[in-house]
């Protein structure tokens, strides 16, 4: 969607009254558009200004309690940590692909971060890892992986001219076969495809994470691999190389978070 | 932990509200449910018509905020707000998980039952603000905001009903919300 078709549905969207497809594709703009983002703000603001106008009505005994009770029991309940080692490449790219993971959210944060807006980055891989590991406790009996097992990193062009840009997220785990999502973003040459996705361990070695074939009218795509015998631990380094072998893109993901 | 119950939050407090949250902490929750439950519930009995229904969707709220807290950001808006689009949407998702449709029919105005409404002794800060702010509007720009906010009408269902062309709908909504959000703005300047 362009700013001008989402700019066109914003108050809709504010007041909450879109169908959800149409909901899902604003909310994939505002991931990577801070201005639509800015715009969007401000309406909801202004859209939940109704909401506090309304005449209190007497609200029932005991229900402060109970939603205190309910957010400790949350808070305060034990993960599960038996889950089996399966769930399928196939069946985590549905997931997340179906789940609209937001993973512009990350996109944005690449911006805030040329911007020397750390936090805000870190905020936005944040909810990028949230929304990792929430498809994937969709998919993996026993639920989701924890912080510990989901990683971020961020691409960037290597030429100073170079655009566009990405991320990756991988899931290292003991207990579930490790996966990886590699997201890239505005990218504007055509001729460079196919490009190629690498993982690259300290020692040099490289595993194939996937290949582009096509890219999306803002110059995307989205790569995933899950690796049935090859753990992910140490392979940090993620590359995104043109058809010549050059490398475009490259970023790090940090396995220690 | 402590906040001032008489006047609107500093968003260094907001942020300690919701760390507080996000950790379980039963006073970060107690001072949010103080501030924001009465407002939640109200909009859940406005919007799904039962004092029932609107105790749930205020602990669905305060869950969904919960496990949302991470994402919570001072410097892209309040926490009233947060919270109330949270409320919003999940009024919104159970109407189509009740309708089966993909668009909210929610109840309209007129036809919820002023089911015992408090006296306003308890004013609510935002409440005030959210007054103010609405007098910026005209009778025809509150009526149309509330046909869609609380009557669930898309812009399209409001231009066929009216008898006025689509863009002339979409236009007089957004430029209700902007001035309800400037009379924010305004009074947001010391």
């Amino acid at each position: 969607m362009t700013c001008l078709e989402v700019r066109e549905l914003l108050p809709e969207h504010a007041i909450g009254v879109l169908g959800e497809p149409e909901r899902a594709r604003i909310q994939r703009h505002l991931m990577t558009c801070a201005g639509c983002r800015k715009e969007a703000g401000d309406l909801g603001q202004a859209a939940s200004t109704l909401a506090f106008a309304l005449p209190p009505a007497r609200v029932p005994e005991g229900v402060g309690e109970r939603v205190v009770a309910q957010v400790r029991r949350a808070a305060g309940a034990p993960r599960t940590r038996r889950r089996a080692r399966t769930a399928t490449a196939g069946l985590l790219a549905a997931a997340i692909v179906f789940a609209s993971l937001g993973w512009g959210a990350v996109m944005a944060g690449r911006a805030e971060r040329f911007a020397d807006r750390a936090a805000q980055a870190q905020r936005e891989q944040a909810i990028a890892i949230e929304h990792f590991q929430q498809v994937l406790g969709n998919v993996i009996p026993g639920g989701a992986p924890s912080d510990n097992e989901t990683h971020i990193g961020q691409l960037a062009p290597v030429a100073a001219s170079g655009t566009g840009g990405g991320f990756a997220l991988q899931l290292v785990s003991p207990q579930i076969l490790d996966f990886v999502m590699v997201r890239v973003n505005g990218l504007d040459d055509p001729s460079a495809l196919p490009m190629r996705v690498q993982l690259v361990n300290d020692r040099g070695r490289v595993l194939r994470a996937g290949r582009i074939d096509a890219l999306d009218e803002d110059g995307g795509a989205e790569v995933y691999h899950q690796f049935r015998t090859q753990g992910l631990g140490g392979f940090t380094t993620v590359n995104v190389v043109d058809s010549g072998g050059r490398l475009v893109l490259t970023g790090t993901v940090d396995q220690s978070a | 932990m402590t906040t001032r119950p008489d006047g609107p939050l500093l968003a260094r407090e907001e942020q300690q509200l919701v760390e507080g949250l996000l950790g379980g902490n039963e006073d970060a929750v107690r001072a949010l449910y103080a501030r924001y439950g009465r407002p939640i519930f109200t909009l859940g009995l406005r919007l799904l018509g039962s004092a029932e229904a609107a105790e749930e969707l205020t602990q669905d709220v305060f869950l969904a905020a919960w496990r949302k807290a991470a994402r919570f950001d001072p410097a892209r808006g309040r926490l009233s707000t947060w919270l109330m689009t949270i409320a919003h949407n999940l009024a919104v998702d159970r109407l189509r998980r009740e309708t089966g449709v993909t668009r909210p029919h929610l109840v309209l105005v007129d036809e919820v039952p002023e089911l015992e409404w408090v006296d306003e002794e308890e004013p609510l800060i935002e409440r005030d603000a959210a007054i103010r702010a609405l007098e910026s509007l005209s009778d025809a720009e509150k009526r149309l905001l509330a046909r869609a906010y609380f009557g669930g009408l898309t812009a399209r269902e409001i231009a066929e009903a009216d008898g006025i062309p689509l863009g002339t709908v979409k236009t007089r909504l957004r430029t209700a919300l902007i001035k309800v959000r400037r009379a924010n703005q305004d009074k947001e300047r010391p």
